[in-house]
């Protein structure tokens, strides 16, 4: 390719983002070109300070501009159940439900040998140091339903059942306002095992 | 069920390819490699997403071609739906109707095949993956959620095995995290293990009456599962889950010794016993033929009593490889209501009404005329 050095560094790095192939980083790298200076200048801005100033809360994990997160600082909410999830978006999707009012424990990933990740290398220790430390009655599992969550959630489990803290696995089964009939087989047996009284 | 039209597309000597079959028997005649077992070989990828000749992908496509496809017109119950394979260096695309199946168990069951082709003969006398491999593709096609649970307890395995060299090494020491996969693994193993029985109660049922008739009614076939517990077939799920823990926690040390998972339906075999003999160790070669060709044959019945349709059938090259006997008992079975495929080098020398009867395709070198 025969750019001007900016113009290749810039289609490299749109390269790094996920869902953009060579074709779109070219693309977007002219886009920019083109901008205002302005727009560029608060665009690189927006970049950097995303990167500098967001960490991880220190309690839960969850990414945040203030240690503590606004979460773990809230004292309105109900101290005495964690919902522990695998990464931050879920926790967003959580929040815009509305409808759950405990604190969170964001793991970072799930457990998987087969890729080097062990109970240490996501959020595990800290989460067991916060149920020595907290006053908490449930924790709710709130990992993906595929092999690593769930192995995930029932290491946890055992790990935390000696000590008397409820643990419970959200369930899974149909999307609400879906149709019975367009179910896949697996989620509708899912569905099954998980019925309950009326 | 049967193929009514196959169009292939740069498919391994296919450039391009459009025919329309016979519903009864389809002869297919040609010099060795021209393409003959290509062909069959594309209507078993069409029904089961892979190729029963090789695991890697890219050898469909056509030499220098981007992708390859095939496309088959299949008439089942009255409906006539299209069902398309499409594979290139990216990856492979299955489509149901015209609508892409993310999940392999909701594409393969679409359409039914049996295949037999010379190496099936090493089903009786070859490795146990052969006879494993075996027992999930039919099962696979007449239960496709068996091909599901087949691919959690895949899964499970894997990570079970990476993480028991890992303790094997003590990079790793935690008992938890290792029951907790044991745990799993079970799950899936005592479903899969169940639903083994139960098809091999049926392959039982029809496969003994069809050996008797073929070995002139001098023998008796017996078939029996050799699992890696001690369980009897008539044990339920959970019955079989308390085996399998005991055993677990029996062996673990050995286990993480060794560095891998000892135990579980990855390492069960199929016996086959004639006259109570074991037909691997001390059959005849005739004996094993006629043990793989019952075996074959029953499946015919057994999908036709599961499925309600019966499936295609492919004879690659097998005609040759029987005798007069054998032959005249395997057209005699498929006739008037199997959708066959036989293909052979030469007719010559086999003088059965069911061939007479068939549609005539000749191959050479990547082309067919009718």
């Amino acid at each position: 390719m025969y750019y001007p050095e900016p113009i290749s560094k810039l289609v490299d790095s749109f390269t790094k983002l996920p869902g953009i192939g060579p074709k779109t980083a070219v693309r977007l790298a002219f886009f920019v070109i083109n901008m205002k200076d302005d727009d560029v200048l608060e665009f690189a801005n927006s970049l950097v300070n995303a990167k500098r100033e967001l960490t991880h809360c220190s309690v839960c994990g969850h990414i945040t501009d203030q240690d503590p997160c606004s979460i773990c600082q809230d004292d309105t909410r109900n101290q005495s159940v964690i919902c522990v999830v695998q990464d931050p978006k879920d926790v967003i999707a959580m929040e815009k439900m509305k409808e759950f009012n405990g604190k969170y424990h964001v793991l970072h990933g799930a457990i998987s040998p087969m890729d080097g990740i062990g109970p240490e290398d996501i959020n595990v220790p800290d989460l067991l140091n916060r149920l020595k430390d907290e006053e908490v009655e449930e924790l709710i599992l709130a990992t993906n339903p595929n092999i690593e969550g769930e192995a995930t959630a029932m290491y946890i489990s055992r790990l935390v059942k000696p000590s008397g803290i409820r643990t419970t696995r959200i369930a899974h089964g149909l999307p609400v306002g879906g149709d019975l009939e367009y179910a896949d087989e697996v989620t509708l047996s899912k569905a099954l095992e998980g019925r309950r009284d009326l | 069920m049967h193929i009514q039209q196959l169009k292939l597309k740069n498919y391994r000597n296919y450039g391009d390819l459009d025919l329309s079959f016979d519903d009864k028997v389809n002869l297919i005649i040609g010099e060795n490699a021209q393409g003959k077992t290509n062909l069959m070989e594309a209507i078993y990828v069409l029904a089961f997403s892979k190729s029963h000749r090789t695991p890697r992908e890219k050898e469909l496509i056509q030499w220098e071609q981007e992708y390859a496809k095939i496309e088959g017109r299949i008439t089942k119950r009255n409906q006539n739906f299209p069902l398309e394979i499409i594979i290139s260096t990216k990856g492979k695309k299955a489509k149901l109707n015209r609508i892409e199946q993310k999940r392999l168990s909701d594409y393969i069951g679409a359409l039914n095949v049996v295949m037999f082709a010379p190496e099936d003969l090493t089903l009786v006398k070859g490795p146990p993956q052969i006879r494993r491999r075996f027992i999930d593709m039919e099962l696979g096609q007449i239960q496709p959620r068996y091909i599901y649970h087949l691919g959690q307890y895949q899964k499970v395995l894997k990570q079970r095995n990476h993480l028991l060299k890992q303790m094997q090494r003590n990079v790793k020491t935690d008992p938890t995290m290792l029951n907790v996969l044991t745990d799993q693994l079970i799950e899936h193993a005592a479903t899969l293990l169940e639903r083994r029985f139960v098809f091999l109660e049926l392959l039982r049922k029809w496969a003994r009456p069809i050996h008797h008739g073929i070995s002139r009614e001098l023998e008796e076939l017996e078939i029996k599962y050799h699992a890696t517990i001690e369980v009897s077939e008539d044990a339920n799920k959970e019955k079989i889950e308390t085996i399998y823990l005991s055993k677990f926690n029996e062996i673990q040390e050995k286990e993480i010794e060794r560095g891998t998972t000892l135990i579980g339906p990855h390492r069960d075999d199929l016996i086959f016993f004639v006259n109570n003999k074991d037909v691997q160790t001390f059959g005849s070669q005739g004996q094993q033929r006629t043990t793989a060709l019952s075996i074959k044959l029953a499946e015919i019945d057994l999908i036709y009593n599961e499925v309600g349709e019966y499936p295609i059938l492919l004879l690659d090259d097998v005609l040759s490889e029987l005798d007069d006997y054998r032959q005249s008992h395997l057209l005699n079975t498929i006739q008037g209501k199997v959708q066959t495929f036989v293909s052979t080098t030469s007719v010559d020398g086999i003088n059965h009404e069911t061939l007479k009867k068939a549609e005539l395709f000749r191959v050479n070198s990547g082309t067919v005329v009718t």
